[in-house]
């Protein structure tokens, strides 16, 4: 199979020429605050989900993004999961829209690769917030898998 | 070219400008920049082209444009257009001759679009409400009536008590753009007053009078909000007060019950004629 034909989100790209426009290495903070972080082994009546802006990640974009720690965790609180491996998909749902209605989340952000199969996350987190009794707004963003931001938008529910 | 100079005109008020050197206002119009209708007009040029969030080689054109008109002996460069990827979407540049994409708003400034589609529903009304208006009839005095109602409780109280309370808390209130918007509401109040004041009078000359100047008002208000504020704030408030703004929205908004859907459905009725 050559590198432009199948799925887009195993299809090989080789990106390492790349490498020699890249900035120095140096020490960036974490802004992770809290622990664990996997969609499964979160429970939305954790304290640092009370009244949060939540981030929802597709497993593959923090290693997409060279700045998601600055940029995109800080001040947020986090849950992660693959739209396209994951199974028992539907825990996740009712874990989201717990995060709506019982966490009472500020803001829900939702970042997703932009290859086909990560739209399901956000096919996900819009059908729980429309099943939750709660109303939030929900963000989404399109990470390339060049790291760049394809999109950043407010999602209609 | 000293930056000096061209930094004085940068802090005037634009209808100084425009007063000033006509032509600027052709120039703003073609970036489809509506400071030429505006009925203050004292926001400052930088605000006025900051504000627009243009592309960033249209405002460089436009600048040196503006500045050429200015200081007409002065060597200005105006440089030629580089698209860069990541920063203007080919839509959205004036320089293509293209029209701007559609707007897209957070939630909470959606609804405030939203509500504005209902009040311009009702400013549609309007012209044949003042020529058909018989203000012997009992009918038609209720019809200014609940009008009036109209634009106080939904316009004034539900809509711009948003605003004023909750949205525009999130920002310096010394700002000449919401100085502008402030300035309109208090306007349409007035209007709104010598409405009522004229009814009690009999006096259909004045009420037709300030309900076109009302409706002539409001058009240009929800047209500035809808077109530059909105857009502008919604890229100036972070994530975090994006989600307070819209909880604090519907806080307001269960204060009023079904006050909204109420006059929604007088509209509709308005619209049908009954």
């Amino acid at each position: 199979m050559g590198a432009l034909e199948g799925c887009p989100g195993s299809r090989m790209v080789d990106m390492r020429k790349k490498e020699a426009e890249g900035t120095p290495a140096v020490d960036v903070a974490s802004q992770l605050r809290q622990w664990p972080i996997q969609l499964h082994l979160v429970g939305p009546s954790a304290p640092y989900y009370q009244g949060a802006d939540v981030l929802l990640s597709a497993d593959c974009v923090a290693y997409a993004l060279g700045d998601f720690h600055p940029k995109y965790l800080k001040g947020k609180s986090i849950a992660i999961a693959c739209p396209k491996l994951d199974e028992g998909q539907e825990v996740y749902e009712e874990k989201i829209k717990s995060l709506i209605d019982d966490a009472k989340i500020n803001t829900l952000t939702v970042m997703i690769m932009e290859v086909p199969c990560c739209m399901g996350l956000l096919t996900l987190a819009k059908q729980a917030a429309a099943s939750a009794k709660r109303k939030v707004p929900i963000k989404y963003l399109v990470v390339g898998v060049q790291g760049e931001i394809i999109k950043d938008e407010w999602a209609t529910n | 070219m000293n930056i000096k100079m061209i930094e004085e005109y940068l802090n005037k008020g634009i209808k100084d400008v425009i007063k000033q050197f006509p032509p600027v206002a052709d120039i703003l119009n073609e970036y489809k920049i509506g400071c030429t209708t505006c009925g203050v007009g004292t926001c400052l040029l930088k605000d006025i082209v900051q504000i627009h969030n243009l592309p960033a080689e249209d405002e460089e054109i436009l600048m040196a444009r503006i500045t050429k008109i200015i200081y007409p002996d002065q060597e200005v460069k105006i440089p030629t257009v580089k698209k860069k990827k990541e920063q203007v979407r080919p839509e959205d540049s004036l320089s293509e001759g293209k029209k701007p994409s559609e707007i897209k708003y957070s939630p909470p400034m959606k609804r405030l679009v939203d509500e504005h589609t209902l009040i311009k529903r009702w400013l549609a009304f309007i012209p044949a409400m003042v020529n058909n208006l018989d203000i012997k009839s009992e009918k038609d005095r209720r019809l200014i009536l609940a009008g009036v109602d109209f634009i106080r409780s939904y316009a004034d109280k539900y809509h711009h008590a948003k605003e004023e309370e909750i949205l525009f808390k999130y920002f310096d209130p010394n700002l000449d753009i919401l100085k502008v918007i402030h300035q309109d509401h208090e306007t349409g109040r007035g209007y709104v007053r010598l409405i009522v004041d004229a009814l009690d009078k009999q006096d259909s000359k004045t009420i037709a009078e300030n309900l076109n100047a009302y409706k002539e008002l409001l058009t240009e208000h929800i047209k500035k909000e809808d077109e530059i504020l909105y857009p502008w704030m919604d890229r100036n408030l972070s994530t975090t007060q994006t989600g307070e703004l819209f909880s604090k929205f519907n806080n307001s908004d269960k204060q009023f019950g079904d006050a909204p859907k109420n006059y929604e459905a007088f509209i509709a009725r308005l619209e049908k004629g009954a």
